[in-house]
């Protein structure tokens, strides 16, 4: 039996964000790391940036968010902008 | 199958397809079987609402920023089992999806296993034929079931809270299929919850992103303290997110003998919340020795290690509504905790 049946999701109200070009090349570069304090975050980042500024030259700089629940603050998001080249974030528990 | 014309699906169902196969391979639905939504189906269920645009924006939800409108709502309204007079009891609690204090980006995104609870309220409980008695919870009132699975739909299709890519929610949950449940005003000694924070209209809806309902047993108490001694006794465990998260709300869902017994008393609806948030205390020092991540008020930050302190940083959140028949079980529903609950009037 064919039928016209409606989909159920709609249009999508807002461009879905688009990630920015890739890095090619870090050395020279300022890496942020956003901790957005979910647990061990912040530990997982830190190697993670320690072991990038050793074998790349980069700079490491750290962020937090308030509290993972929320979204990240615009003040953080534009400082991070201003300062850094490549933003590392995105832990879960 | 071929897509059809904007947001018709051309579908040839038969002996081995049906609508839950279609929407299966587009990675939709929620795993049981489904009504066609045709044409006709969801222009008859629009029908109810009367002139109104159908495709107006009603909100528009995270983490897809899926614009629901009228009719996206009613399509999913028809496939969960809804009828047309359900409808607007489902646009009213999308409005309240949509409000920034609920922060449904944060509930779908979440590990923790939060669903949205809607709580009807008023004229359309009766009209509607939701059940605010024995068994509200569920199962077995049409009602009930489809509205709260429509609600749930809504989420997966819209706001693409689908588990992995939307939905981060460790074990998931049962409350994720359906949690919808109707306040007995006519048991209520205090009157409506509604009216009670404010919201005046003949017709209402709560939604309060919260766990599945914690159990509150007590058979023999005549008198309120011992009750709600046991009411406070549920509120204070480490293992749910009201413990580290002081804004967090709490829903009491009063059985009707329960709440008579604090009524006969002469206490208020105030004073139940006002109890719950003197007695629902841990020491300070349990806490920290709990959690090392915590989302507590400043003059909570303060308190010495010896110190009670209670589990939401006011009375104000705890809510208190009467739901159920006979018998002597109420129950708690904890909150998330990132959230606030929101009360809006049923309206197209």
């Amino acid at each position: 039996m064919k039928l016209l049946i409606h989909r159920p999701d709609g249009a999508v109200g807002a461009e879905p964000s688009v990630a920015a070009a890739p890095v090619p090349v870090l050395s020279g570069k300022r890496i942020g790391l956003l901790d957005n304090l979910k647990p061990n975050a912040g530990v997982v980042l830190a190697r993670l940036g320690g072991h990038l500024a050793e074998r790349t030259g980069a700079e490491v700089m750290t962020h937090q968010t308030k509290n993972a629940a929320l979204p990240c603050e615009d003040q953080v998001l534009e400082r991070l902008a201003a300062e850094v080249h490549v933003v590392l974030t995105g832990t879960a528990d | 199958m071929q897509i059809g014309p904007a947001e018709l699906l051309e579908v040839d169902l038969g002996a081995d397809e049906s609508v839950l196969d279609v929407y299966e391979r587009h990675g939709w639905g929620d795993g049981l079987p489904l009504n066609a939504p045709t044409t006709e189906r969801v222009r008859e269920m629009l029908h109810a609402l009367g002139d109104v645009d159908p495709d107006e924006t009603v909100a528009v939800l995270p983490p897809r920023a899926g614009v629901a409108t009228r009719r996206t709502i009613a399509v999913n309204a028809v496939l969960a089992g809804c009828r047309p007079q359900h409808l607007e009891v489902l646009v009213s609690a999308v409005r309240a999806l949509g409000r920034p204090e609920l922060n449904l980006r944060g509930v779908n995104a979440t590990t923790h296993p939060v669903a949205p609870l809607l709580i009807v309220h008023g004229a359309v409980v009766i009209s509607g034929g939701y059940n605010f008695g024995l068994g509200a919870f569920g199962p077995g009132n049409r009602s009930n079931a489809a509205t709260g699975r429509a609600l749930r739909l809504i989420l997966l299709h819209i706001a693409g809270a689908t588990p992995g890519s939307g939905d981060a929610s460790t074990q998931g949950g049962p409350a994720k299929y359906s949690y919808c449940v109707a306040e007995n005003i006519e048991a209520s000694p205090w009157g409506g919850y509604a009216r009670s924070i404010g919201v005046d209209a003949p017709s209402a809806v709560t939604v309060h992103c919260g766990e599945a309902p914690h159990n509150v047993h007590d058979m023999e108490s005549d008198e309120p303290a011992r009750i709600l001694d046991k009411v406070a006794s549920v509120m204070c465990s480490t293992g749910q997110n009201n413990a580290p998260i002081s804004q967090g709300e709490y829903f009491a869902m009063l059985c009707p003998e329960h709440a008579a017994v604090c009524a006969n008393d002469g206490w208020t609806r105030h004073d139940v919340s006002s109890y719950l948030f003197n007695q629902a205390r841990m020491r300070v020092g349990e806490l920290r020795r709990a959690f090392d991540l915590r989302a507590w008020a400043p003059w909570e930050q303060r308190l010495r290690d010896d110190d009670l302190m209670p589990m939401t940083e006011s009375a104000g959140n705890i809510k208190v509504v009467v739901v159920g028949g006979a018998g002597k079980h109420s129950s708690l529903i904890p909150s998330w905790g990132m959230t606030r609950s929101v009360t809006l009037p049923v309206e197209p």
